[in-house]
């Protein structure tokens, strides 16, 4: 076992490397470049430019930007306008944002939550995380970069955790990290082709449908048989489907020990292949990697949300990797996540230790049915700006925006509320029972 | 918890009523072996681990500490793209191995652990 797992850590990280044509992040656009401004001339309005490789270019800055607004020796990202004539800046985004004391705090607690949630549920997190780092001044590729790099070491640590509790199936995380990767492929390749084809809007209300679609039917689904569970309090039972395809003898069957299956290895591609599109759509695979494996290959909640955090590592340190390549990762901000998620991780991780399975499920769902409301509520903003419908006036705008932030906010907090709740009464019960037992032995 | 007087002597007793004389006397004296009843086993409470989790907490924060008051090194180098990826990713690695065991060792200070089967 201590074998597959250092060579699922090898594979990780080198798979990217060996394979030019696996870049996820695929080839940087053309007139997008990085660098740093190093002078800026008011009169003649340009500015003096050194890219990443060295070379010092002079780009002149659009009408509608003031030259006191522009950074001066900070990493800044400036995109070209071809439309206007060649060293025509369209657009400078600094990079890095400049930290200060209430960003850094923000971070902690998101990751502190987005980590218990991990740790609990084997995914989520990611889904906050990234708006999170972008509404506190970080562009989106370097948002979804350092969520990547701030997501393998997490998921490495909940594996390991998860896995000395002997709930992580390593095979099977082997077996669907494969497929997952291939699945990140292709949803990279569909979100350029939309982006490049439809535009920001486009792309921005292709990920809300597939969000909200997802979530709703999955997460209400989930919801639906944790319910059963909780108020029949009958063990759980795999699903009809999972046993129906258990009983299809199509080469090869592969045995998961830990998750207690036999299946054809055919069955977990689909399963793999949706989590890893599902990961490059909405930057969380495990909505889909979870319930696949408890609904369609037959595996406890228990085991299946501790084998997503196996997943998650493999596809994560894919990510890292090439992301890493087009130096958009942000390490400070990485870094703050980890102080706080790794401990957060862990706590999730041993907080499965003291509820019943279908608890897993209902967190799961109940964050899901919640997300799906605070993107649901960014649909007709963008429908009207791809002139869809017609546009939004500004009161209805605003409050569909605030709606859908702190629905997100509420997603969070509730996750933590019951995970938090569910462990503390686990804990005080096995509490209880350990002094009657140790009473029992003394009397 | 130790066998009170009245525990030994009750159970001297019973020995006595069942004709096994020589052990409710060995009993009663304070010595005996198998006709005792056995101690049940308490199990030695596992060492708290204050020194590691100290020494942990202070790697992680010194790291922190260094990567936090060199943000121009981080903004800059660790941004280059291509083989320069070495850098964050060994970082993001090398803090996750220290702060994770530091993590690992305060939840168990504080008394949370994952529940062993009884």
């Amino acid at each position: 076992m201590r074998k597959l797992l250092i060579v699922l850590i090898i594979a990780g990280f080198l798979a990217p490397l060996l394979s030019s044509a696996a870049f996820a992040a695929g080839e940087p656009p053309k007139d997008l470049m990085k660098g740093i401004i190093t002078q800026v001339d008011a009169q003649q309005r340009t500015v003096s430019f050194t890219k990443d490789n060295g070379e010092v270019m002079t780009l002149t800055l659009p009408e509608k930007m003031a030259t006191a607004d522009v950074a001066i020796n900070k990493k800044v990202m400036i995109s070209l306008d071809k439309h206007a004539g060649p060293g025509v800046i369209k657009d400078v985004d600094q990079m890095f944002m400049d930290m200060t004391v209430s960003k850094g705090v923000a971070l902690l607690l998101v990751g502190l939550i987005g980590g218990l949630l991990s740790g609990f549920i084997g995914s989520g997190g990611a889904f906050v995380l990234t708006p999170a780092m972008m509404s506190l001044g970080a562009p989106g590729a370097v948002a979804v970069a350092t969520n990547m790099c701030h997501k393998f070491p997490k998921a490495l640590v909940g594996t390991y955790k998860r896995f000395k509790y002997g709930q992580v199936d390593l095979k099977l995380a082997a077996v669907m990290g494969v497929t997952a990767i291939i699945g990140v492929q292709f949803g990279i390749k569909m979100q350029k082709y939309i982006l490049n084809t439809y535009g920001n809007a486009g792309s921005n209300l292709y990920v809300s449908v597939i969000f909200v679609a997802v979530l709703v039917l999955v997460g209400g689904y989930v919801f639906f048989d944790a319910y059963k569970l909780a108020k029949g309090g009958d063990s759980e039972k795999a699903s009809k489907l999972a046993l129906r395809l258990q009983k299809m003898e199509l080469w090869p069957m592969m045995e998961f020990k830990v998750a207690k299956v036999r299946i054809s290895a055919w069955v977990t591609v689909p399963v793999g292949l949706a989590t890893g599109l599902l990961a490059a759509t909405i930057a969380v695979g495990g909505f889909i990697g979870v319930p696949g494996m408890i609904y369609v290959v037959g595996a406890s909640a228990m085991v299946a949300s501790a084998t997503e955090l196996g997943i998650a590592f493999m596809m994560g340190a894919w990510g890292s990797v090439q992301w890493g390549m087009s130096g958009l990762i942000d390490i400070r901000l990485a870094l703050l996540l980890l102080s706080t998620s790794l401990i957060g991780v862990q706590l999730g991780a041993l907080g499965t230790t003291y509820v019943k399975d279908y608890m897993i499920k209902l967190v799961m769902a109940s964050v899901m049915l919640v997300v799906a409301v605070s993107r649901g509520a960014m649909i007709p903003g963008y429908l009207a700006a791809l002139g869809l419908r017609e546009a939004l006036d500004k009161g209805t705008a605003g409050f569909l925006d605030s709606l859908s932030f702190w629905t997100l906010v509420a997603a969070l907090g509730l996750s933590g509320l019951i995970i938090t709740i569910a462990m503390v009464v686990g804990m005080m019960k096995d509490r209880a029972e350990k002094k009657m037992v140790t009473a029992v032995s003394h009397g | 918890m130790a066998i009170t007087k009245f525990d030994q002597h009750a159970m001297a007793a019973t020995f006595a009523e069942a004709g096994e004389r020589d052990s409710a006397q060995e009993m009663l004296a304070g010595t005996g072996t198998g006709a005792q009843r056995k101690q049940p086993h308490k199990p030695t409470p596992a060492k708290k681990p204050y020194l590691s989790t100290l020494v942990l907490g202070t790697l992680s924060l010194v790291a922190y500490y260094y990567v936090f008051t060199n943000e121009k090194l981080v903004t800059d180098v660790f941004t280059r793209g291509g083989i320069y990826a070495i850098w964050p990713l060994s970082t993001a690695l090398f803090v996750s191995f220290i702060h994770g065991a530091f993590g690992s060792n305060l939840l168990s200070l504080l008394g949370l652990e994952a529940k062993k089967a009884h």
